[in-house]
């Protein structure tokens, strides 16, 4: 009833020729995002939803779920998609274009694109950077280690992945194929390196099983994202986080993808330049340890120490070849079930 | 002697299973109570922060609500349409009764994500996809299996020649249902609804998937930051508080069924 | 039994009818398009499917011992989780309808406790209970039963322990429904009759008991069959299951006739056990 009265109260609104309007009116639409529930849908609300609502008079609808979810839900309502914007994780982005499933990055319709860094909207808009480290325990590692120093016998199956497949399970086979001196395209040679870790102690459903078993020293150390896990360190003292420099962090990027044929496409390119801005990239870098994307955004020396954010240090940064990684996809995850789960 | 012992041993082993059953939810319980910013057990330093913060935080109040209502509304139909299928089955005896039984379980033995991705596919083409009615429906079916196995068990139990004794002393069809039939069926019809409605309450997979974004379960909206950064301590404060107010709730539902039965 | 209808076959009609179309909508077609999908397959590296029929994703499954393990593990689990459930309920069950007097509603909402709190919470506090660092092993190794931890996390007893603890209401709730109709004195007049409590059990309370224990078997069967949550944190991703194969395929490979292949699979293997169910059931029929 408040809703309706609200929609009237808008219409009235915009239904009053002199008032100096909007540039062009949304109200009474809706942009459905699909995201990550928590911080991300707070800050999205915040720097995001927020501005964009008061601008245009649509409302910013979230659908809450994991990035898989989503690109499930892309391809089973491809005619009839009832998502605008979705964000993605890296390595699905490229395919989602191959698949015509989102909207080509593009300068043009969403301005704030052109200060991203060189080459990195690929598929969909590049949102943040983190990279792939190492998250590991005080206990076992007094000094922070490098790549090479998870593959010490003595730690044979005190690893912890997350659920393959993901971007941290490839990142780590690419590692391991690096430390073997060649790199992911030699699959073999990788699982084989890999494989050498021993099978993990646990494959992880949600940050605190890991973080828990790694405070107390049960698990040694684990490939993970640095994002999430630079905030949590506060919370475990026992747990310290590095970016490896031989080979550097695996970069790992969330994209952000404007739905091909979606309802509300001007919404959604609104929505897209406003998630690249100055402000939200800031907001995201200082409250989520999540690189900007935005070349233009300046950090605090602090800041820019836990994130990836300079050329440079993206430079620095391990890329993997996902078109090549993604072909794999079916074959890789038979053999992580059975040469490195089960092994 | 002996039967007092048995009925020791007996005494045990109830509180045994009762406590086995009880003591995720109680380490839930005392974690809630936890000061830190993540799931500890046992607490560290105690404090209410997270029920305050459960109490306050308006989109878990707003997906507790759209829980609440969509376990509501699937469970009415749920429970409602298997009842009437489940009496059919029993007292009509046709010939295909075990193969609708099979039918009405069948949709317990499928992967929920597999399943949904098929539906949403089908939706998708109809163009229900995102809206309430395609969402009941999916909640529905998911949980209509377990109130049919149940209702289908209720009422074989119940003697038939009640219903015809009824019946032969002149009471209405109607008068038969509701004077002899229901108040039998009510212990079943009362287990399916519970059951049913926690099915839905409950499900993350199939709601991910099919509901629209006005329509964040509590759930989905739990396991939506769960892989990103972990369980949130207010979703275990509002668990707790779920908790306590169930059984408060069967607690006085039952005394007071006790006291309308005196009358 | 009495085989004769109660009421009309019109009637009944009319009373399965709206189950049955809702069912048949909601849940038939969505599974012949699994059927359809099961042969058909995924280019690789792609996110579109190959509609030229095939019988490679069959092939796979039924040449590959890891997918044929994971069903197989599943299906065994499932049964022994409902064995172990079915033993645990009886007794509470009966004793909660027979002994519990005004403590019964809430005994009641104690034994649905896990079904209401879903499976992500309870299980996370399995974790906390059951990890090496956890509440069982400090009290047994305290008291110096052992010296060192138990592993109960990460193998089939600790899912098997989730499993049980996630889905034991399943089989209370109709037990519960079932002994509260049981007339008590039925046993008494058989035990005045000179029978032994196990002949009690055997003869009058088990048969009278059967349709709540069907029921509550089969919803506990199902329920671990397909259970995804619990298995996978307990599991620690070591324990392969049906669910877990079919959600790697289904959500994260997004090779969705794989995944609905290995549904179907599951399907024909729980026919066949439901063939085999009762032919035994009637060669015991004839038997006895």
């Amino acid at each position: 009833m408040k809703r309706i009265a609200c929609y009237a109260a808008l219409t009235a609104v915009s239904l009053i020729p002199c008032l100096p309007a909007f540039a062009q009116d949304y109200s009474g639409r809706t942009l459905v995002v699909g995201t990550w529930g928590g911080d991300i849908e707070r800050l999205l609300k915040e720097h995001v939803a927020g501005p964009l609502e008061a601008k245009t008079g649509a409302k910013v609808e979230f659908l809450l779920g994991g990035s898989g979810d989503r690109l499930s839900k892309m391809v089973a309502e491809r005619n009839n998609p009832t998502m605008d914007v979705t964000f993605q994780n890296i390595y699905e982005a490229p395919s989602a274009l191959k698949e015509g499933l989102v909207v080509a990055p593009d300068a043009a319709l969403v301005p704030a694109a052109a200060n991203v860094w060189a080459g990195m909207n690929d598929g969909c808009y590049a949102m943040s950077l983190v990279g792939l480290g190492i998250a590991y325990s005080k206990a076992v590692f007094p000094e922070a280690p490098e790549w090479a120093d998870l593959w010490n016998p003595d730690l044979k199956g005190k690893m912890a992945y997350a659920p393959y497949p993901s971007s941290e399970g490839d990142g780590m086979l690419a590692v391991a194929a690096r430390i073997a001196g060649v790199d992911e395209s030699n699959p073999d040679v990788a699982f084989a390196k890999l494989a050498e870790l021993g099978a993990p102690m646990l494959t992880y459903s949600s940050l605190d099983e890991v973080l828990t078993l790694m405070d107390a020293g049960e698990i040694a150390a684990a490939p993970m994202i640095s994002g999430y896990v630079i905030s949590n360190l506060e919370n475990y003292e026992g747990i310290g986080f590095v970016f490896p420099k031989n080979p550097g962090p695996v970069l790992v990027r969330d994209m952000v993808c404007q739905v091909a044929n979606s309802p509300e496409p001007e919404l959604a390119q609104m929505f897209i330049d406003l998630a690249l801005g100055v402000e939200t990239q800031t907001a995201y870098a200082q409250q989520l340890n999540f690189g900007p994307t935005n070349s233009k955004v300046v950090l605090s020396d602090e800041e820019a120490a836990r994130v990836i954010n300079t050329p440079e240090e993206v430079d620095s940064l391990l890329q993997l070849d996902w078109d090549y990684v993604i072909a794999q996809r079916s074959d890789w995850t038979d053999r992580w079930n059975k040469e490195i789960l089960g092994q | 002697m002996t039967s007092r012992f048995s009925k020791g041993l007996m005494l045990a082993g109830v509180i045994a299973i009762l406590l086995f059953l009880l003591a995720p939810i109680l380490v839930l319980i005392f974690s809630a109570f936890d000061g830190g910013n993540v799931f500890r057990f046992p607490p560290r330093s105690y404090s209410l922060r997270w029920f305050e913060e459960a109490l306050t935080h308006t989109e878990y109040r707003s997906s507790l609500w759209v829980s609440t209502v969509l376990g509501i509304i699937s469970t009415a139909i749920a429970v409602g349409l298997s009842s009437l299928a489940a009496f059919g089955l029993v007292r009509g005896k046709p010939s295909y009764r075990l193969g609708l039984e099979v039918l009405l379980l069948a949709p317990l033995t499928l992967p929920l994500v597999v399943w949904a991705i098929a539906l949403l596919s089908i939706y998708a083409q109809l163009g229900i996809n995102g809206t309430l009615p395609g969402l009941i429906l999916a909640h529905v079916t998911i949980t209509m299996p377990f109130a049919a196995r149940i209702m289908i068990a209720t009422f074989d139990e119940i003697d038939p020649r009640l219903e015809a004794a009824a019946k032969s002393l002149g009471a209405s069809p109607w008068h038969v249902v509701r004077r002899i039939t229901l108040p039998l069926a009510m212990p079943g019809l009362m287990s399916s609804t519970a059951i049913a409605f926690l099915v839905s309450f409950n499900d993350v997979v199939v709601t991910t998937l099919i509901a629209g974004a006005g329509w964040i379960t509590f759930p989905v909206r739990t396991f939506s930051r769960l892989r990103t950064e972990g369980i949130d301590p207010t979703t275990i404060a509002i668990a707790a508080m779920i908790v306590a107010f169930t059984i408060v709730v069967i607690v006085l539902g039952q005394r007071l069924f006790q006291l309308s039965r005196r009358f | 039994m009495n085989q004769t209808p109660d009421i009309t076959p019109t009637t009944t009609t009319l009373l399965i009818a709206p189950a049955a179309v809702l069912m048949f909508g909601v849940f038939v077609l969505p599974f012949l398009f699994l059927v359809v999908l099961s042969f058909w397959s995924q280019v690789p590296g792609s996110l579109s499917l190959d509609t030229s029929l095939t019988l490679a994703n069959y092939v796979r499954i039924f040449t590959d011992s890891y997918y044929l393990g994971g069903l197989w593990t599943t299906l065994w689990l499932s049964g022994f989780v409902t064995l172990i459930c079915l033993l645990l309920a009886l007794p509470l069950a009966r004793w909660i309808v027979l002994h519990a007097g005004r403590a019964k509603g809430l005994l009641i909402g104690i034994s649905i406790l896990p079904l209401i709190c879903g499976a992500l919470l309870p299980t996370l506090g399995l974790v906390n209970l059951l990890s090496p660092l956890g509440f069982i092993n400090g009290a047994l190794k305290s008291m110096g039963v052992i010296q060192s931890s138990l592993p109960l996390l990460g193998n089939i007893t600790g899912v098997t322990i989730g499993l049980v603890q996630a889905f034991l209401p399943l089989m209370v709730l109709p037990l519960i429904n079932t002994i509260e109709r049981i007339p008590r004195d039925y046993e008494k007049a058989a035990m005045s009759l000179g029978a032994s409590p196990l002949v009690v059990w055997r003869r009058v309370l088990l048969p009278l008991m059967l349709p709540g224990i069907v029921a509550g078997s089969l919803l506990v069967f199902c329920a671990a069959l397909t259970a995804f949550v619990t298995p996978q944190i307990l599991g620690q991703g070591k324990v392969v299951t049906f669910a877990s194969l079919a959600y790697q395929q289904a959500a994260m490979v997004l090779d969705w006739p794989f995944a609905s292949a290995l549904g179907i699979v599951m399907l024909l293997f729980l026919a066949l056990a439901g063939l085999v169910g009762a032919l035994i059931s009637r060669r015991l029929a004839r038997g006895s």
